[in-house]
């Protein structure tokens, strides 16, 4: 129903600029507090090329169509998908009793969201008018779909914006049943055949048409309009041709089962956009394109109202959407109205929370042991968690004297305290992490790698056999280099909150007791991006998110990379990644991955810490909250699953 | 120094008898002595002297003296620098750990611990001392009798971390302070002394450098610097803070230029310099001593501003500030926030206490006030 926001390559471009400083997590969640970097995003900064898309001469739809062979996809809706999932899960507990519990286990926590992350039964029980006032950190910079970059802009434009594709929590794609009569893909995935409704129209009232899709993709690979950060993915399609008002066909450039996550992008009218595209193709700058940034005209159930820069930004429910020639012809979404408030200090939006000024938060680790314990938190609120694939790790980079040896980063691993960081550091909240993919999604080894565990012998010895020994006598652990004696001395860096500070500084306390000098570095989020880009560092501490399909780890691991920033470089994983992306078996591909994984773990390129867990404060108000690897929001229907009961 | 007191001295006993009279400085000094509150407060400072120079001994979990293998050995010393701690521990895997594999590695080994077994850069983990538990973590680390001020969410030990901050809240004050005042003078005295085009030049130089606010020269000094420590901030304070010293010597200098003591050493044909430095700079330092007092106030409350906004010493560097950072994350740790704020009141308001004892007792109008 809603456009979840770009998917893999994107969603991990979005991430790494949030998780580096735990800002604002992806569009569709947000993360912990500091929001000052949520609206950069490590966008494609090189230099576009003069030219991104060849001409290309599309074959007849005829001829296509006896040539390929179609294989149907599935159309569906995630609302009644999720409706159909949680039929079979038993309610453990009332509404009433739910809303009377403390989440303090994770027990607790599955009663309070099987009973409160329910969608309603029908639809009296609805508050249709009601308005959810949700938090964000940060202002957005555009209203235009694809000129997003930062977290606030996709949560905006998966209201508003317009989309053919979504998955759901268990990151299976599939085509919007709203917007798509049809989805076809060729067998050896090379084309995707997509037949719209229609009965959709523009918030001004023009019908929305294939020929928006094409247009969309043309000007997001039009070198001279500046898109941030939806060209990279977009940018794997060969060419999009319409045929008809409603008929498109997606080219792709390889026959890879990856591509159904290149077809989801945000739509922009064409009627609207192609007016000024030629003489102003940043799309901001002239007075026609402010004019429509303060008044887009969108495709999407919400339509923007008012915007107060700084403070808030007002979606209305546009009837447009669900009304067709005066019929409903689409669910109507629950609510009248979306106010996202802009409040950047977390201590500041829990206040707010409390009091009934916004109606969901995300909630630090710190907020949720120490602020949301007592009554004047539960009052008005309450709180509930999910998994999320959101890891943690020091990166080591592998091209630094010392940590070109696989043995000395096992070391690291096994001088780290896990159950301190854990235990005390993260207060028991956050799971271990032991490699790429989590216990749970399918691609894991199985059985899944075990977690490492302080060993300070065993670090000793590996570094021993490394050569790393003390050999001048002054306590820290040395080794020759070309005839010159290097001491085990390195950096870490890490961005300038608590949490990281503190892990950082238990590893230098640990490495100190065998012998190593490391020093803790806060770096600005900006340094730090360039820094790692560059490969300018020896060690760092951050987070990388997860994208949907486990091939979007390539371009962590694979050697030269963009994203490799510890230079990591095997040949076999290398063939692995190109073997499992063009493999179409399921079961096959998860084993791949899963050797992946293996690898990975044993050559610890980073020393994997923990998975970060979403954790949410919700007024009591609200119901139908469903947390997926990504978080509440960031699947489908995430955020369409949201209601208000009438107040009785 | 003695030619110029002889004569001020000169001048004052006039009026009393032949009686040799006390030199300026003697007599500052017992004036001074007469003011409770300012003796209390450069009692203060001396002791947080002491504190800083005694901090391993204070609070550490090495021991000051011990007694290993047949050789005498000061661990303790380690705090000040690593090298200083002698890397046979290393070599025998001690793993900072001492008390255990003192006992384990050498039967015969004895040790003189510091007051309080507590680390100020990391948590005191479970039986590491005789079988007492660990530091608490989080917020439930509030004082107890083993961790007098509390913990930190690490589980540091707070008064560990308040005893070892000292050095560093003592050393801005005077080492920044130290540069500003070499500078301040030097300039004031050039200016004062030569006037017309230089003294106009350095007064113009004077009005720009007040011009550039400190904290933000600094924020963007470490955004530059690689690895950025303690002492650049210093040195930034130190640059940056010396116009009001300055002023106030060139001020001086442009007065006692003209009086008689100088045109004597100046008719006897004395080196300019000389005149600058040994006559007239000693007369005029009294009322540049009070703003350079003042000034480490200043400094300290800089420097824990920065650790307060996380700009300070790099972690895991215990500093005042610092403390005060943890304890505004999370409020309900009243004591990350009362003791290090107690600290930089106290130390902030001794030095101005000394300042203004300084002033009293050094300028002749104020002297009876």
């Amino acid at each position: 129903m809603y456009l979840v926001s770009r998917l893999s390559p994107l969603l991990l471009t979005v991430l790494l600029s949030l998780l580096l400083t735990g800002c604002p997590g992806p569009s569709t969640k947000n993360g912990e507090e500091n929001s000052e970097s949520s609206e950069k995003s490590e966008s494609t900064d090189d230099t576009p090329p003069e030219i991104l898309l060849e001409p290309f001469d599309a074959p007849k739809l005829a001829d296509l169509d006896a040539e390929v062979e179609w294989e149907k996809q599935p159309v569906l809706d995630s609302m009644d998908l999720l409706r159909e999932r949680q039929s079979k899960e038993k309610q453990l507990i009332s509404v009433t009793d739910a809303l009377k519990l403390k989440n303090t286990n994770q027990e607790i926590n599955e009663k309070i969201l099987s009973a409160l992350g329910r969608l309603p039964e029908n639809d009296e029980e609805v508050n249709w008018g009601a308005t959810i006032n949700r938090h964000v950190l940060a202002d957005m910079k555009s209203t235009n779909p694809i000129m997003g970059s930062s977290a606030v802009e996709f949560e905006v434009s998966s209201l508003t914006g317009f989309g053919l594709f979504s998955f759901d929590w268990n990151f299976i794609p599939f085509a919007v049943s709203d917007t798509v009569v049809s989805w076809q893909s060729s067998k050896d995935k090379l084309y995707d055949k997509v037949v719209l409704r229609d009965d959709l129209t523009w918030s001004d009232g023009v019908p929305i048409t294939a020929h928006d899709i094409v247009f969309t993709f043309q000007t997001i690979m039009n070198p001279k309009v500046p898109v941030p950060a939806v060209r990279s993915g977009t940018d794997q399609i060969r060419w999009i041709q319409a045929y008809d008002d409603q008929t498109l066909v997606f080219f792709h450039k390889e026959a890879l089962p990856t591509n159904v996550w290149n077809l989801n992008f945000p739509i922009i009218p064409k009627h609207i956009y192609e007016k000024e595209l030629e003489t102003d193709p940043t799309l901001q700058d002239s007075e026609y394109h402010v004019k429509h940034e303060n008044n887009p005209v969108t495709g999407g159930p919400y339509e923007l109202e008012e915007r107060v820069r700084g403070q808030e930004i007002i979606l209305r429910r546009r009837e447009s959407w669900y009304m067709h020639n005066g019929k409903e012809v689409r669910k109507r979404p629950y609510f009248e109205r979306v106010r996202l408030r802009i409040i950047q200090d977390p201590n500041t939006a829990l206040l707010a929370l409390k009091k009934g000024q916004i109606d969901e938060m995300a909630l630090n680790p710190e907020l949720w042991k120490t602020q949301t314990e007592n009554d004047d938190f539960y009052n008005n609120c309450t709180k509930a968690n999910g998994l999320e694939w959101v890891y943690f790790y020091f990166g080591w980079n592998c091209k630094t004297l010392f940590f070109e040896d696989k043995r000395v980063r096992q070391a690291m691993s096994y001088a780290f305290n896990h159950d301190e960081m854990l235990k005390e550091l993260c207060y028991g909240l956050y799971q271990p992490c032991t490699g790429v993919y989590h216990e749970t999604a399918w691609m894991s080894p199985k059985p899944m790698t075990k977690p490492y565990k302080q060993d300070l012998t065993k670090a000793e010895n590996l570094l021993d056999d490394a050569g790393w020994i003390d050999h001048d006598g002054d306590g820290i652990r040395d080794k020759e280099f070309d005839g010159k004696i290097i001491p085990f001395q390195f950096t870490i860096m890490t961005s300038n909150r608590p949490l990281s500070l503190s892990i950082c500084t238990l590893l230098k306390e640990n490495l100190e007791q065998i012998g190593i000098l490391c020093d803790v570095k806060p770096t600005e989020f900006t340094v730090m991006q360039e820094k790692s880009r560059k490969h300018q560092y020896q060690a760092m501490f951050a987070g990388w998110g997860t994208g949907t399909d486990p091939d979007t780890s390539v371009n962590l691991w694979k050697t030269d990379a963009g994203r490799n920033y510890g230079q990591y470089s095997n040949p076999e994983v290398d063939a692995l990644f190109e073997e499992g992306r063009r493999e179409f078996d399921k079961d096959k591909r998860a084993k791949i991955y899963g050797k992946i994984h293996q690898i990975l773990y044993e050559d610890q390129p980073y020393t994997w810490l923990y998975f970060r867990n979403s954790f949410y404060g919700f007024n009591k108000d609200l119901r139908g909250y469903v947390f997926s690897p990504r978080g509440p929001y960031g699947y489908g229907p995430g955020f369409g699953s949201l209601w208000k009961p009438v107040s009785k | 120094m003695q030619e110029q007191s002889e004569e001020k001295s000169e001048s004052t006993s006039q009026q009393k008898s032949v009686k040799k009279s006390p030199n300026f400085w003697a007599e500052t000094w017992q004036r001074f002595k007469g003011r409770k509150m300012a003796m209390l407060a450069l009692i203060y400072i001396g002791f947080l002297g002491f504190v800083a120079v005694f901090a391993p001994a204070i609070a550490g979990t090495k021991p000051v003296i011990c007694k290993y293998k047949g050789h005498i050995y000061f661990p303790a010393l380690g705090y000040f620098r690593r090298q200083w701690e002698n890397p046979i521990f290393q070599k025998d895997k001690f793993r900072n750990r001492y008390p255990e594999n003192l006992e384990k590695k050498d039967a015969d080994s004895w040790a003189i611990w510091p007051l309080v077994y507590q680390d100020p850069y990391r948590r005191v983990y479970d039986d590491e001392w005789k079988g007492l538990p660990g530091n608490p973590t989080q917020e439930t680390g509030s004082p107890s009798l083993r961790n007098w001020f509390g913990t930190d969410q690490r589980g540091v030990d707070v008064f560990a971390q308040m005893v070892h901050g000292t050095t560093i809240a003592l050393l801005v004050g005077f080492v920044s302070m130290g540069i500003a005042g070499v500078i301040g003078i030097i300039v004031g005295a050039l200016a004062g002394f030569y006037g017309k085009w230089i003294d106009m030049g350095l007064s113009r130089l004077i009005e720009v450098v007040m011009c550039i606010p400190t904290l933000i020269l600094i924020l963007a000094i470490i955004a530059i610097i690689d690895s950025p420590t303690i002492w650049h901030m210093m040195a930034i304070i130190g640059c940056t803070g010396w116009t009001g010293i300055a002023r106030l010597a060139r001020a001086e200098f442009m007065k006692l230029r003209e009086s008689d003591f100088v045109l004597a050493a100046k008719t006897t044909g004395i080196g300019q310099f000389r005149i600058i430095f040994r006559y007239i700079l000693p007369n005029s330092l009294a009322p540049v001593l009070v703003p350079i007092t003042f000034g480490i106030a200043a400094a300290i409350l800089i420097e824990s501003g920065l650790s307060f906004l996380g700009f300070g010493a790099p972690p895991p560097n215990p500093s005042w500030g610092t403390l005060l950072n943890l304890g505004r994350q999370n409020l309900q740790m009243w004591w990350l926030i009362f003791f290090p704020g107690m600290a930089i009141f106290l130390a902030v308001l001794a030095y101005n206490l000394i300042g203004e004892g300084l002033q009293e007792a050094s300028d002749p109008r104020l002297r009876d006030a």
